[in-house]
């Protein structure tokens, strides 16, 4: 095995932030984010998994606001005929590092590159990102008490989705090379080679995951209204959740310059929880009810999704357990499922 | 006029919410008479100063407003009866809400100008205006004006990951 | 009889009986978390729990639950348990003709105080040492006897405790004492974490508007974005409207999942409303200052 010091790590890490935007976990008055850091030392304590943040490495790829274009209008002499538009495309530059990734976040890579690269027309700002991010991996020693990521295909110390993957043990950091992308950070590194057996993660009781095909015959169960009564429709579990990719898209004004009015063309987060989140133009909405709108986010994870796009839209990561305010657990509805 | 940098002078811009039947009118008199007062401040005409809702200051801090004049009618004269009693009790409670978001208080401002007081009202507009002079320009501007001409090639693009939004 | 027992027996009561079709109460969900609990049928009471980590404010429910869905419907009535701050929201939503009195029956609690992590963590074990801590705002609370109350479970203490004994509002105190620029720096370093998730909003019962006004499809009032400036305006926004309204259940930042100290803002606010209308809400069902005329005598500016 290969492997790096702590002190190693922290400065190699120190090296490559000084090159490229390095995101890791970091505290964030009393709250651990992927942040911007200047320095290894402004990481927050690797073990155990105290330092998950409390949202997933998404961000980095689909941020919560992104700006897709800019407009200029200006307008024509006389009656407002003969203005023009200006549109500039602001794809974002710059490569980044995220260090730091848990094996679930780096799974939801798969649920959001089935819609935003693999389905044409790829999305032209998701995938610069994705093309200009190294991902260093950090495997968990342990299951969280909500995690449940094994069950759904992935595991605490799977590196099938990063770049790099880091495995602490009290001989360093072991690391695996992963891709193509993964080698070239690497170079130049020196890591000693020791000999040992790669320390596996302990698990958690495995959750029953219903299979696809199990979600029709219950579409109409009195359960969804039933469990979604204390549902507040707020959108913390989309929010924190890796794979959850729904967004809204506005034009807004912006300060205008001498004779161009400005424009952005934003998008931003959005959730299916919310009431107006399917209300179309003429007032009709097709899911008034918060049952709906809670057996939608279900089917949509476990059904809609992957008949549609392949993976499953859930990593088994348990932070929509842990956020949510009301005990709304996602391992509840899967049971219901599961036992009929 | 934009603030910009390297050299020119802070010209605070006010906006001015002024009541149809009694500031407004006070403003018309002001200006009837010829009387000199500061061009900062930019008039809102409102049916009444109760109308001034929290959200329309907001905006206007937002929006670039230095400073936001609120004038209405000397209460018992409201031509809606109390409608400025909304206005007294809305925009003590606004000031100290935005004192407590850091903002200065003073840059929001609540008095009463009847249709007959035109050097009322342009005494309490030079004095506001100098007031917000003195305090600097508001903090809350939510971008940098635009330079003109050059607005849409010098405006960045978006950025990843920096304070959780993707965009300057 | 322990509370508990008590509040099953009411709500099987009120359920056999058809006075009520639905109680809102507590029950231990997954992982030994308490959440709310909606009951229809007199057997499944036994579900309802009492205990110190109840601490979800349950009126948030009674508006949607108790509107008419249909013209010329029957109007529903429910039971609801409440904590005293929660009682005080029912005074404020009947102010504001959310319902009709007669619509809901209280059942109001005296109450021990509320745990930190109720809600998110397991409860924890009755006699467990050290004892949990209260959240502050039971810490800070001058009344554990609700206000309004059908049924009350409970004795009032014998003594209601002093003011001056009470800690006071150190964060409120701590936030008063720093310069503008200071405060200005810190609503900025917590706002940058805000996601307008609007689980703050959803979680208060006040908050009830059918289209919230920072939520408009034509971004009237603020931008769609999650930007600094965006998320200013809608905290400070939604505190003003707040204000006179908020009955300090703090509900708000416990739901937040990035821990900002929201309700600061509304304390803030209660704080000014006392000072110059004499006014705290929840205490009547009565409207709040700001969408009243002055008393007379009252000058302001």
């Amino acid at each position: 095995m290969r492997v790096l010091s702590r002190a190693e790590l922290g400065a190699w890490l120190d090296a490559l932030a000084v090159e490229k935007a390095l995101l890791a976990p970091t505290e964030v008055e009393s709250v651990v984010l992927y942040r911007p850091v200047q320095s290894s030392a402004e990481i927050a304590p690797l073990q155990g998994n105290a330092s998950r943040p409390v949202l997933s490495i998404k961000e980095a790829f689909f941020p919560p606001t992104e700006r897709l274009l800019l407009i200029g209008k200006t307008t024509g002499p006389g009656n407002g005929t003969g203005g023009q538009f200006r549109l500039r495309e602001t794809l974002p530059e710059g490569e980044q590092i995220v260090f730091g990734v848990r094996p679930c976040d780096a799974r939801g890579m798969r649920a959001l590159d089935a819609l935003f690269l693999h389905t044409q027309p790829a999305d032209p700002y998701y995938a610069r990102r994705r093309e200009n991010t190294t991902l260093i991996g950090l495997a968990c020693a342990e299951m969280g008490p909500s995690c449940f990521c094994k069950s759904v295909g992935g595991g605490p110390d799977d590196p099938a989705d990063v770049d790099l993957m880091l495995t602490e043990t009290d001989k360093g950091y072991v690391v695996q090379t992963v891709t193509e992308k993964g080698r070239t950070l690497l170079a130049g590194l020196e890591l000693r080679e020791i000999e040992g057996e790669m320390p596996r993660s302990a698990l958690n009781e495995p959750v029953p995951i219903p299979d696809m095909l199990a979600w029709p015959p219950h579409f109409q169960d009195a359960f969804w209204e039933q469990s979604s009564e204390r549902c507040l429709s707020c959108r913390i579990c989309a929010y924190v959740c890796p794979t959850c990719r729904c967004f809204a898209v506005r034009d807004e004004a912006l300060p205008s310059s001498q004779g161009e009015e400005c424009y952005e063309r934003i998008r931003c987060w959005d959730s299916c929880a919310g009431d107006a989140y399917r209300r179309i133009a003429g007032g009709h909405n097709p899911r008034p009810e918060k049952g709906q709108r809670l057996r939608n986010r279900y089917f949509c994870k476990f059904y809609y999704y992957p008949q549609q796009y392949g993976p499953v839209a859930c990593t088994g990561c348990g932070r929509c357990i842990e956020a949510c305010p009301v005990n709304i657990d996602i391992t509840e509805i899967l049971a219901h499922l599961v036992t009929g | 006029m934009p603030v910009q940098s390297g050299g020119e002078r802070y010209e605070p811009r006010i906006l001015g919410f002024l009541c149809t039947w009694c500031s407004y009118t006070g403003a018309d008199l002001a200006g009837i008479a010829r009387l000199k007062y500061p061009s900062n401040m930019r008039a809102v005409r409102v049916p009444c100063s109760g109308r001034v809702a929290p959200e329309l200051v907001m905006r206007a801090f937002d929006q670039g407003a230095d400073g936001v004049l609120v004038l209405g009618c000397h209460i018992g004269e409201c031509h809606y009866d109390n409608g400025n009693h909304r206005a007294a009790k809305r925009m003590p409670t606004l000031r100290a809400l935005i004192e407590f978001a850091g903002l200065e208080p003073e840059r929001l401002r609540l008095d009463w100008v009847s249709a007959s007081e035109g050097e009322r009202f342009a005494r309490i507009v030079q004095e506001f205006t100098e007031t917000v002079r003195l305090l600097g320009p508001c903090a809350w501007r939510s971008r940098a004006a635009a330079i003109p001409g050059v607005g849409l090639e010098t405006t960045q693009a978006g950025r990843s990951m920096s304070e959780a939004g993707g965009r300057p | 009889m322990t509370h508990a027992a008590a509040i099953r027996g009411k709500a099987r009561e009120l359920l056999q009986t058809g006075q009520v079709e639905c109680v809102l109460g507590y029950e231990t969900g997954s992982r030994g978390r308490v959440r709310p609990a909606f009951i229809y049928r007199p057997e499944e009471v036994e579900r309802l729990v009492w205990n110190q980590a109840c601490t979800h404010n349950l009126t948030t429910y009674l508006p949607a639950k108790l509107r008419p869905t249909k013209p010329g419907q029957t109007p529903r009535h429910v039971a609801v348990v409440v904590k005293a701050c929660d009682s005080r929201a029912i005074n404020v939503l009947l102010a504001e003709n959310q319902f009709t009195r007669d619509q809901v029956h209280v059942i109001g609690v005296v109450c021990d105080g509320i745990v930190e992590g109720a809600g998110f963590e397991r409860i924890p074990e009755s006699g467990a040492a050290p004892p949990p801590a209260l959240q502050r705002r039971c810490q800070r609370c001058d009344d554990r006897v609700p206000l309004v109350y059908d049924t009350r479970i409970g004795e009032p203490p014998a003594e209601h405790p002093l003011a001056e004994n009470l800690p006071g509002d150190a964060e409120l105190d701590r936030l008063e004492a720093m310069t503008p620029a200071e405060r200005a720096g810190f609503w900025l370093a917590q706002f940058d974490r805000c996601l307008r998730c609007y689980a703050c909003r959803q979680a208060c019962p006040m908050c009830n508007c059918p289209t919230c006004l920072y939520e408009r499809d034509d971004s009237l009032w603020v931008g769609m974005g999650i930007g600094s400036s965006e998320k200013r305006t809608f905290h400070l926004g939604r505190a003003y409207h707040l204000a006179g309204r908020c009955i300090g259940c703090d509900e708000c930042e416990r739901v937040c999942p990035m821990n900002i100290p929201i309700s600061l803002l509304n304390r803030k606010l209660a704080k000014e409303i006392e000072l110059a209308f004499g006014y705290r809400a929840g205490l009547a069902p009565v409207p709040g200052p700001l969408v009243t005329v002055l008393e007379s005598g009252e000058v302001k500016p």
